[in-house]
């Protein structure tokens, strides 16, 4: 049974700008369903229309088998939401901070009292519980406004971009949190954000957005079937002559496309020089990988390049997502488009397109 | 409990600190016995009515229109905050609808409001209690009054509050209107004495009709001119909430 049931969702502003173009979706119950994109796709405004917070232009959105545009509280009494920006009391204490949340949601005081206990501790609160929010850190801040939301009851809890601002230890507890709390109640969960690991880690359904509208809607591991048949191949030189390594690796059969790192030039067609031992990266992708890898261990034993090291790995979620979006998002240019970031030509040749990387390797 | 008693609670608790307390409740107090003692050789008495009134007396009767005014603040102070650090849309995302906001801060300052009309009632007593004459028929206009003044200044707070996003914008324009309206009054000097064009001034200012309507109430002096402060009060306080409330339905998320 569904918990979200969207159909031709959209939403326009004035001069004629389309946040959000024709979307349909559903969400199970029981699951936590990702919705990624870019800065700027229209995933905020997705959730502000499903957490009832701005009518649609036009569609439908049905919450928990209610129709959450005739019935708009009845919808809010029975969901959770952690906005993407912050929100918080200032003068409060953490503490009372979470004492007036529950009360304001009319959770009984002994309970909300039992629960303010338990949040302070699984959330790590405890210790910082009497400190006011406005002289909280910015990632302590988060964590007592996710933690704070869990005070009262719900079925569909919406989270916009929960982990920005925490640090990795707390990102992590924070996605153990939410896995357990789900697996332990049934709770659904809507779940935004531009962190592909994140989304992987969690969630069992992905939606990928970018320019209002929907391009990909499925479990991660099918989406990195479908999309992901590439691996791939990153190759890490050392103390090299560098310079002809474009031309020897264009000849290589099978794959889709070779991206150098930060310090090559595709105007010379070279890396810059190194005398200091740095490592220089190719990453190269193929849906033919073993006969790819075959072809460039020997082109580059022939030419006598020494490697430092080579790996072969299925192609990531975010490179999915990269590939999906235009390699960027669709803001600027990228690894994916027909020109890279110095403006030269990346043109294919032999069947692989070079291009440059700027995406670290996950998060 | 109610959803709209809900937020009260809450808007009570994040208003009430020490800062708010001092300007509600010092300040007045200095006021009604340091300005109302210091300048009593100079203003010998006020006629209100068949009443003659020494100056403390009638000083700190205005402070207590003075005082709901400065209440009212709390709402501007609440709406702006809300937006400010994203508890507005927090609460509008929560079992709440925009109306019960809306009532919940009017409410919030009607409470605040009445309170420190009382307590500076309370304290001023003595000072006046030769005048005074609390009825079945002046208490209800005391507490009108207090109610209708604190609509009335809430909802403009409100208003200003839903305009601004700055935080030195909302303080200038803020303390700009107030004071305004606090020394262009008859909150501090009876009207009878002053010159024109400031004596029409002090009849633009709709703190005067909140000042003159408690006072009328405090010491028993309701006529026709009162009745009409009674209707023109409740008709701003009538419009500027519907103004406020329209603005505050339409605010973004």
């Amino acid at each position: 049974m569904s918990c979200i049931d969207v159909r031709h969702l959209s939403k326009s502003y004035g001069g004629g700008v389309v946040a959000v173009d024709d979307i349909t979706f559903e969400v199970d119950r029981g699951r936590v369903f990702g919705f990624l994109g870019p800065n700027g796709a229209g995933k905020s405004t997705t959730i502000k229309m499903l957490t009832t917070l701005i009518r649609p232009t036009s569609g439908s959105i049905s919450i928990l088998g209610l129709d959450a545009i005739q019935n708009p509280l009845q919808v809010r009494h029975r969901i959770g939401v952690v906005l993407q920006q912050p929100s918080y009391e200032p003068t409060l204490s953490v503490e009372k901070a979470f004492e007036k949340y529950g009360m304001m949601w009319g959770v009984p005081k002994r309970v909300r009292r039992e629960r303010t206990e338990t949040l302070l501790e699984e959330f790590d609160l405890a210790g910082i519980r009497g400190r006011r929010n406005e002289d909280l850190s910015i990632g302590q801040r988060r964590r007592v406004q996710v933690a704070r939301e869990f005070i009262h009851d719900m079925d569909l809890l919406f989270l916009d971009e929960p982990t920005v601002g925490l640090d990795a230890g707390a990102r992590r507890d924070l996605l153990d949190y939410l896995k357990a709390k789900v697996d332990r109640t049934g709770l659904s969960i809507f779940y935004t954000t531009h962190i592909l690991t994140e989304a992987e880690y969690l969630c069992d359904e992905i939606a990928i957005m970018n320019r209002g509208g929907l391009i990909a809607v499925d479990t991660p591991s099918a989406l990195q079937g479908r999309l992901g048949v590439e691996k791939t191949i990153k190759i890490h030189l050392r103390r090299q002559r560098y310079s002809d390594i474009h031309d020897l690796l264009s000849g290589v059969n099978g794959c889709s496309r070779i991206d150098f790192d930060d310090n090559y030039s595709a105007t010379d067609r070279r890396f810059a020089p190194s005398d200091d031992g740095d490592v220089r990266t190719i990453t190269i992708h193929s849906a033919k990988s073993e006969l790819a890898l075959l072809q460039i261990l020997k082109i580059l034993n022939e030419a006598e390049v020494e490697i430092e090291d080579l790996s072969v790995v299925p192609t990531s979620l975010e490179e999915i997502f990269l590939e999906m979006t235009g390699g960027d998002g669709g803001n600027r240019n990228g690894g994916g488009n027909d020109h890279n970031d110095n403006g030269t030509d990346n043109s294919t040749q032999d069947g692989c397109q070079k291009g440059r990387s700027d995406m670290p390797e996950g998060t | 409990m109610h959803p709209i008693l809900r937020l009260v609670s809450r808007n009570v608790t994040i208003s009430l600190n020490p800062g708010f307390l001092i300007w509600q409740v010092i300040f007045p107090l200095v006021y009604i016995f340091v300005a109302g003692f210091a300048y009593a050789p100079l203003i010998q008495g006020v006629e209100l009515g068949p009443k003659d009134l020494d100056y403390p007396a009638f000083l700190a009767s205005g402070m207590i229109g003075f005082s709901v005014m400065n209440s009212t603040l709390v709402s501007g102070i609440i709406i702006w905050n809300d937006r400010r650090h994203g508890m507005f849309e927090q609460i509008m995302s929560g079992p709440f609808t925009r109306g019960q906001y809306i009532i919940s801060n009017i409410c919030t300052i009607a409470i605040i409001g009445l309170i420190s009309a009382a307590f500076i009632l309370a304290v001023g007593i003595p000072i006046f209690f030769e005048d005074v004459e609390l009825s079945p028929f002046t208490v209800p206009l005391i507490i009108f009054g207090a109610i209708a003044g604190s609509t009335l200044f809430g909802s403009l707070a409100s208003i200003i509050s839903t305009r601004l996003r700055s935080s030195e914008g909302f303080n200038v324009i803020i303390n700009t209107v107030f004071l305004f309206f606090a020394f262009v009054s008859t909150a501090f000097y009876p009207a009878q004495n002053v010159q024109e064009p400031l004596r029409t001034a002090f009849y633009l200012n709709p703190l005067t009709y909140l000042v003159d309507v408690i006072r009328a109430g405090i010491f028993g002096n309701i006529n026709m001119f009162v009745v009409v402060e009674i209707v023109v009060l409740a008709g701003i306080a009538g419009a500027l909430f519907v103004a406020a409330s329209r603005l505050l339905m339409r605010l973004n998320v």
